[in-house]
């Protein structure tokens, strides 16, 4: 598969000399080159999540994707596995399946009807005795996506037959997977493919990444309406206490992990608040059922951690895939200065209706083209981008708080939440793939 | 609406089920809701609403995305649309600042039914957005449940059907 080998398009930039411990050159930003050289560098190589397990749940689902620059059909065959196939007819290239998701025993191509089985098999091609003896179809079933792992329901792919495996790719980063997965009293999330908001910005996809600096002025409308409410129900299991989180005086932090994943890491700072969400989810009949079921799945006092983490690992695992709040977001970038946001909100298994509608509206709130909060990032991206087209001063500042980083038990590097550890995990992430 | 209007009985396409002049009331109505709409006039706007119990609605992925089970782009009751107006005459959203220049085209008014004190309502509009030195034009159809008051007509239930609600959308940084 792509690997930097059979990269036709490459540049010779010293990308090295790029990315500095505490700072970055805009032209990463702007450069139409290095866009290209990180399609096969980044995203034709490494690990990229490319969909949740429930979202073909049944034979013969499917789903298409992006994966880099490959289009991709996401189907679960006849032994219930979830393939991963590049959706190119292995005779003349068109696209065999058109559908954004559905369900099918077979895709076939409508250039001359070459057709293929849920595994990818070619199981039909028109008029086959025209070929030599030689030809024969095993050899042509359509191409399978390199690797492909799976961490509790989440799918992940890499078009590179080597590398790390996904369980080291992912690391000290699955246990914030986790607090999405176990915010479920079964330990079951559902992600359902028509069920999206989708959004665009015209800015590079580098710059939508976690960061704990912004929230004061890119979301003031926000705090103002928060501060006109007697609680928010922010993450709808349970509400997030109206004590400021962005706070460096508050115990969140920014938390790097190998491998470039990087997360706000708010459990020390909502821990507290465990009784109070626990209060108001009895409230409601649903409410106090997630609360009893919680503690039978988990254990008393795992469950209590649990809920006041509000199933929100705000994890960014590089370089596609972000845990926030409610939702799963999907990063694809469509040009040096164009990106696809997808946002997938999740529903828990085991929990009565109005936990669940509660999560969609809280998800509606502020994620999505007309809510009250990602317009207002995507709108600073894209000054951003309008920004660095100039490259005066070309260096974008990322030191904020290397002076006070500690290094964890699990090698993960923490900080204050406004600290730039987030930017920094990824940069070098970034560097790294670049120049590997 | 196409489904509406395809699944209207002759009475609602041939006879109109209102007069001449109620129906000219009606594109009144809904061109000046467009124009207050297109101008940012948001105090004004919220005051064609009537009523606790009201619902402003724009689906995402499909015209018929059920609220229950799936994600709306907007989907406000009074309490949730009077934040929105809190919010869309902030100066610090930045979405909305500096605000777009619009101008969008109302057409295609029919309505659908009526009771004593409701009138069903379907329209569709295109409409065109400049902001920050980019054009963006968006299409959508309008179905609305309005109440006749002694001050003109109000709204109690808007459902706008973007065109364009299962693609990658930029922000919506407007009413529709």
């Amino acid at each position: 598969m792509s690997t930097r080998n059979s990269n036709i398009i490459g540049t010779d930039r010293d990308y090295e000399s790029l990315v500095k411990e505490d700072r970055v050159h805009s032209s990463i930003f702007t450069d139409e080159a290095i866009f290209e050289d990180e399609m096969e560098r980044i995203f034709h190589k490494t690990w990229l999540f490319a969909l949740h397990e429930s979202e073909v749940p049944k034979e013969g689902d499917f789903k298409l994707l992006k994966l880099g620059r490959f289009p991709v059909i996401a189907v679960r065959d006849n032994n219930n596995e979830v393939q991963l196939l590049i959706n190119r007819c292995r005779h003349r290239g068109a696209q065999v399946c058109e559908a954004s998701q559905g369900n099918a025993k077979a895709f076939q191509c409508w250039y001359h009807g070459w057709t293929y089985d849920t595994k990818g098999e070619l199981v039909g091609v028109t008029g086959e005795e025209a070929y030599d003896k030689t030809f024969d179809a095993k050899d042509h079933g359509l191409t399978k996506v390199a690797r492909v792992g799976n961490y509790r329901g989440f799918i992940f792919a890499s078009h590179s037959d080597e590398g790390q495996s996904l369980d080291d790719y992912l690391g000290p980063a699955k246990k914030f997977i986790d607090i999405l997965v176990d915010a479920s009293p079964t330990s079951e999330i559902e992600v359902k493919p028509q069920v999206v908001s989708k959004t665009v910005y015209r800015g590079n996809w580098k710059q939508i990444g976690m960061d704990g600096y912004h929230p004061h002025y890119v979301h003031v409308s926000v705090f103002k309406i928060f501060s006109k409410r007697e609680s928010t129900t922010g993450s709808a299991v349970g509400a997030i206490h109206l004590e400021d989180p962005f706070s460096d005086s508050s115990p969140s932090l920014t938390r790097g992990f190998p491998n470039g994943h990087a997360a706000l890491d708010f459990r020390f700072q909502r821990l507290p608040h465990a009784k109070d969400n626990m209060a108001e989810l009895q409230q409601s009949e649903d409410g106090r059922k997630y609360v009893e079921d919680m503690i039978a799945h988990h254990g008393k006092e795992h469950a209590e951690e649990l809920i006041a983490w509000h199933g929100d690992p705000h994890l960014g695992v590089f370089p596609n895939l972000q845990l926030i709040h409610d939702h799963i977001r999907v990063v694809i970038p469509v040009s040096v200065s164009e990106t696809q946001v997808l946002m997938y909100p999740v529903f828990l298994k085991g929990v009565g209706q109005e936990i669940n509608n509660k999560r969609l509206r809280a998800h509606e709130a502020f994620y999505g083209p007309a809510s009250n909060g990602s317009p207002d990032d995507a709108e600073i991206f894209e000054r951003v981008q309008r920004g660095l087209e100039g490259d005066a001063n070309p260096w974008i500042q990322l030191g904020r708080g290397m002076n006070r980083e500690e290094t964890d038990s699990d090698g993960t590097v923490s900080a204050r939440i406004s600290d730039e550890i987030t930017q920094r995990a990824q940069m070098q992430e970034w560097k790294r793939l670049m120049t590997e | 609406m196409a489904k509406q209007l395809l699944n209207a009985g002759s009475d609602v396409i041939n006879k109109g089920i209102v007069s001449v002049e109620q129906q000219l009331r009606v594109e009144r109505f809904l061109t000046y809701e467009a124009a207050l709409m297109d101008e940012h006039e948001y105090d004004r706007w919220m005051a064609l609403w009537t009523g606790d119990d009201i619902t402003y609605w724009v689906p995402c992925n499909s015209d018929d995305q059920d609220p229950n089970t799936g994600v709306a782009v907007i989907y406000d009751d009074r309490p949730r649309l009077l934040e929105r107006m809190m919010r869309l005459k902030d100066k610090a959203a930045h979405a909305y600042r500096p605000r777009a220049r619009l101008i969008r085209n109302v057409s295609g008014v029919v309505p659908l039914s009526a009771t004593k004190e409701e009138l069903e309502v379907v329209s569709s509009f295109s409409l065109g957005e400049i902001r920050t030195g980019t054009e963006n034009i968006w299409f959508g159809k309008c179905h609305y449940v309005l109440v006749d008051t002694s001050e003109g007509f109000r709204i109690r239930w808007k459902k706008v059907l973007l065109l364009n609600n299962d693609e990658a959308m930029p922000n919506l940084t407007f009413l529709v």
